[in-house]
């Protein structure tokens, strides 16, 4: 029997947050209600996942138009996700942030776990992020977050299973059917193949070997600093450690890249810098500091333009 | 202890040289035995508490407001929302047939093409409605079977008819190319490629044969009619032929320009008067005997509207019930029946050679038909001969079908037919916010909304106990409601201690608790699904928590994948 396609509930993918934002492919059909899907290095084509972390960051912000909007980033063992809840979200969904918030708030650690919709955007100068938001949401013990790294371990491997098993097969539907892709894999492979060309799966080899530490209790090895450094996106992990020129730096580079002769909003510079894992907090205060050394200047209130 | 941390409180302190070494190093005690986060991935949240930074809402962005340049275009989805004057059209249709013709317009001859449109193009069983089209242009993008976007067509009305004429400036995206494939006229099909609707040719060996009639619904006669079964070596279809049909039970024939149907969810072979039904010569096809093992089904393949099934069943439960109808009283027998793939319901139109104590029963059941009742499939006997008592089970003896459970996979729930008696595993994704109490109407048992019902209006209701939850593989999910019993048992709650946990901290808050409980969990269920163009829903009386070990289970897939 087909299935009717487009009603249907997509399914949630276990992965861990370098696979999900890694991934600079989307696609999106072109009916209303044709579901988006960002599509990962692997060949998972993501309309919603079910991850986990540690709750490291939530903050509301107040948008343009008036509604609220949550910001929060999650940390698992491969990396960062990025999330946002705003009014749409469910009842159940708001109150657990607001209840959230409050917890970040007094440093109080949070072990979460998501099922969430992928999200996706491109800047203006063709980068591309992903980020999720969260459908349900809810606190879960160590014993529940373990279980849910050794899925998502699972997850990778099974994918990095089958994409490389897909490299020796001809990229056409029956090529990839033949060397015995599962249904599910074969559009994403497709996609990603063509999209990303070789890549090396090493690091995520590295990630599903520190979550499983992290799952058999093997705390000490967990603690090993990976071994390898992520990949050419600019981790997040960069701003820990960032002296506080290259921030300043990375603002006058996003302005000087964006600006169109009226200047940069400030929501712009601020998304892209997030994006660079730039906390915004930081980012804020960076940008009066630039502003107060006389590099930017506002030529309106709240655009930014380089003291030129 | 702070030893161990040393590194990372020394990174701590040079960002905040105030704190205290020792509260640092407690807090990255905590978070690795406590939450399972090693040091480094700690190292963030322990400095932001460190560092005490408190959010300060910021509202300094400007309002940008979008620029969208009007357009006129009427966007549809459905022919029906069109008007006869409708000029710039876009919708997404599938292209039903395409045929070229020539026209002397203004003294040229010009190649139109024209042909058969659908709207709804992406829902398998949807509601679906029909224009012709023209095409002037011709654009070399539509072809039958593919689905395409048309933007700025235009709607043409003629006599209360209505069409779409596609122009030279009309642009069309082709979104799927065509699947169907295009079969000349003559060429036979295999019979399990037969597409759900439309004119096709089948060679094929007759299993089946027999003269019905249809009564005509306004009472005004009836007609002749034969129904049967055709094979080939990859599939069986019913036919109903609405002409005279007098070929015998195996005879081989060449059957052109049967039209599909699709009745329930069975497609069926119609011959009418302009098809062409010939005796086929093949040596080498299959015979009658060999084809017909294809008609032998489980409980497990039984689809609404199937005929002619064969089928070997177990009776578990068989009572004789009496009815009214036009102020005579009738009979029926009717009861469970199992196979190891599962149970469903057989009714019977004459008595069988079946007593109570006899049960449980083996039969073969040959040339029955099915019909379904909420989802559950009922095979229905029409006379004795087609039910044959067996001596033994094929399957193994030991097997208590009265209370069996089929274990499915969950892709192999949500892509399959409704099934009785299965139990399948998988993560819970999503728990609604309606779970928990509700109450259902007095009369149809209807969850009441804001105290009414959808039927029966306001009433009291009478409370009970389910949960609306998702179970999802990866690949395919399943919508799970857990009855009372099911929530209870999944839960580990009584009533008297759920009532208390709603009542002390809310709906939403019980809610919560039960996503801690549940989210992100291996759950079985044990019940029966119903299986739609929705999608697929189980519902379920057992269901409960899988345990699972996260150490064993990172150390099996340590093996099983080689990651040392």
């Amino acid at each position: 029997m087909q299935s009717g396609g487009r009603v249907r509930r997509q399914p949630a993918w276990h992965m861990l947050a370098s696979e999900f934002s890694e991934a600079t492919l989307n696609e999106k059909g072109s009916g209303e209600y044709d579901p988006s899907f960002v599509i990962t290095k692997l060949g998972a084509k993501v309309n919603r996942v079910i991850v986990a972390g540690l709750l490291e960051r939530l903050e509301v912000r107040e948008t343009s138009n008036g509604s609220t909007l949550y910001q929060g980033q999650m940390r698992d063992p491969s990396g960062l996700h990025y999330f946002s809840v705003g009014d749409y979200a469910s009842e159940s969904m708001r109150e657990l942030t607001l209840s959230l918030v409050e917890k970040t708030e007094v440093g109080e650690p949070v072990l979460l776990l998501m099922t969430a919709k992928s999200r996706w955007y491109q800047t203006d100068e063709g980068a591309v992020y992903t980020s999720l938001r969260p459908e349900e949401a809810c606190e879960i013990d160590a014993k529940t977050y373990a279980l849910w790294l050794t899925r998502a371990s699972e997850g990778t491997l099974q994918r990095m299973k089958i994409h490389n098993d897909s490299l020796s097969a001809e990229p056409t539907q029956e090529g990839l059917k033949a060397a015995g892709v599962p249904e599910h894999m074969i559009d994403g492979l497709l996609l990603s193949r063509n999209h990303y060309g070789e890549f090396d799966t090493e690091t995520y080899t590295l990630n599903v070997m520190q979550a499983l530490d992290i799952a058999e209790g093997r705390m000490d090895a967990a603690s090993q600093p990976a071994p390898a450094p992520q990949t050419t996106l600019e981790s997040s992990d960069s701003s820990d450690a960032s002296d506080e020129d290259d921030v300043k730096e990375t603002l006058v580079a996003i302005i000087a890249q964006l600006d169109q002769g009226d200047g940069v909003d400030f929501e712009t510079v601020l998304t892209n810098a997030d994006a660079r894992g730039i906390d915004r907090q930081l980012a804020e205060s960076k940008l009066d500091e630039l502003s107060n050394e006389g590099t930017l200047h506002e030529p309106r209130f709240g655009w930014f333009r380089i003291v030129s | 202890m702070s030893e161990k941390y040393e590194t990372h409180v020394k990174a701590i302190l040079s960002e905040c040289p105030d704190a205290d070494p020792k509260e640092i190093a407690e807090a990255f005690a905590k978070y690795e035995t406590e939450f399972y986060i090693p040091p480094q991935d700690a190292m963030r949240s322990i400095l932001r508490r460190f560092k005490g930074e408190k959010s300060v809402p910021t509202n300094r962005s400007p309002s940008q407001g979008g620029t969208s340049s009007p357009r006129n275009t009427k966007k549809v989805s459905k022919l029906s929302e069109l008007n006869g004057n409708d000029k710039d059209v876009e919708i997404e249709v599938e292209i039903i047939s395409h045929n070229m013709r020539e026209q002397t317009i203004r003294g040229e001859q010009k190649q139109i093409a024209f042909g058969l449109l659908e709207d709804n193009p992406w829902e398998e069983k949807g509601e679906k409605t029909r224009w012709e089209y023209k095409d002037w242009g011709p654009s070399a993008n539509l072809a039958p079977g593919s689905i395409v976007r048309i933007e700025g067509a235009s709607v043409n009305e003629y006599q209360g008819r209505m069409s779409l004429n596609i122009n030279q400036s009309t642009r069309i995206a082709v979104v799927r190319e065509g699947t169907r494939p295009v079969v000349a006229p003559g060429e036979p099909q295999d019979i399990n490629t037969l597409p759900s609707d439309g004119y096709v040719c089948v060679v094929g060996r007759i299993l089946a044969s027999r003269p019905d009639q249809i009564h005509k619904k306004d009472g005004s006669g009836s007609i002749d009619i034969v129904r049967g079964r055709i094979a080939d070596e990859t599939g069986t279809i019913g036919f109903l032929s609405w002409e005279p049909f007098e070929h015998q039970v195996g005879s081989l024939l060449k059957i052109d320009g049967a039209q599909v149907r699709t009745f329930r969810d069975t497609p069926e072979l119609n011959f009418g008067r302009t098809t062409k039904v010939e005796i086929f010569h093949d040596k080498n096809f299959a015979d009658a005997e060999s084809l017909s093992q294809q008609t032998v089904l489980t409980i497990s393949d039984l689809r609404d509207g199937a005929r002619d099934v064969d089928a070997v069943v177990q009776i578990t439960e068989w009572a004789k019930r009496s009815f009214t109808r036009d102020g005579e009283e009738r009979f029926l027998w009717s009861g469970q029946i199992a196979d190891p793939t599962g149970r469903c319901r057989m009714s019977a139109w004459s008595e069988l050679p079946i007593s109570e104590d006899q049960l449980p029963v083996t039969v073969r059941l040959k040339g029955v038909r099915v019909r379904a009742w909420q989802g559950i499939p009922d095979i229905t006997v029409d006379n004795t001969d087609q039910v044959e008592i067996l001596e033994s089970t094929p399957w193994d003896d030991a097997l208590d079908l009265t209370n069996h459970t089929a274990e499915v996979e969950l892709h192999d729930l949500a892509n399959g037919s409704s099934r009785v008696g299965v139990s399948t595993c998988a993560i819970i994704v999503s728990v609604r916010e309606d779970s928990g109490f509700i109450l259902r109407c007095t009369e149809c048992r209807r969850v009441l909304r804001e105290g009414a019902c959808a039927e029966h209006g306001p009433n009291n209701g009478n409370s009970d106990i389910r949960l609306r939850l998702v179970m999802d593989d990866g690949r395919s999910s399943v919508s799970l409601l857990t009855n009372k019993a099911a929530t209870l048992e999944l839960l580990g709650m009584d009533e008297d201690q759920m009532k208390a946990a709603v009542e002390e901290d809310g709906q939403m808050a019980f809610v919560q608790s039960l996503r801690s409980k549940l989210l992100g969990r291996m759950v079985k269920a044990t019940g029966r699904t119903i299986v739609d163009e929705q999608g697929a829903m189980m519902l379920a009386d057992g269901a409960s928590i899988m345990e699972e070990d996260a150490g064993m289970r990172a150390t099996e897939l340590r093996a099983h994948w080689g990651v040392a």
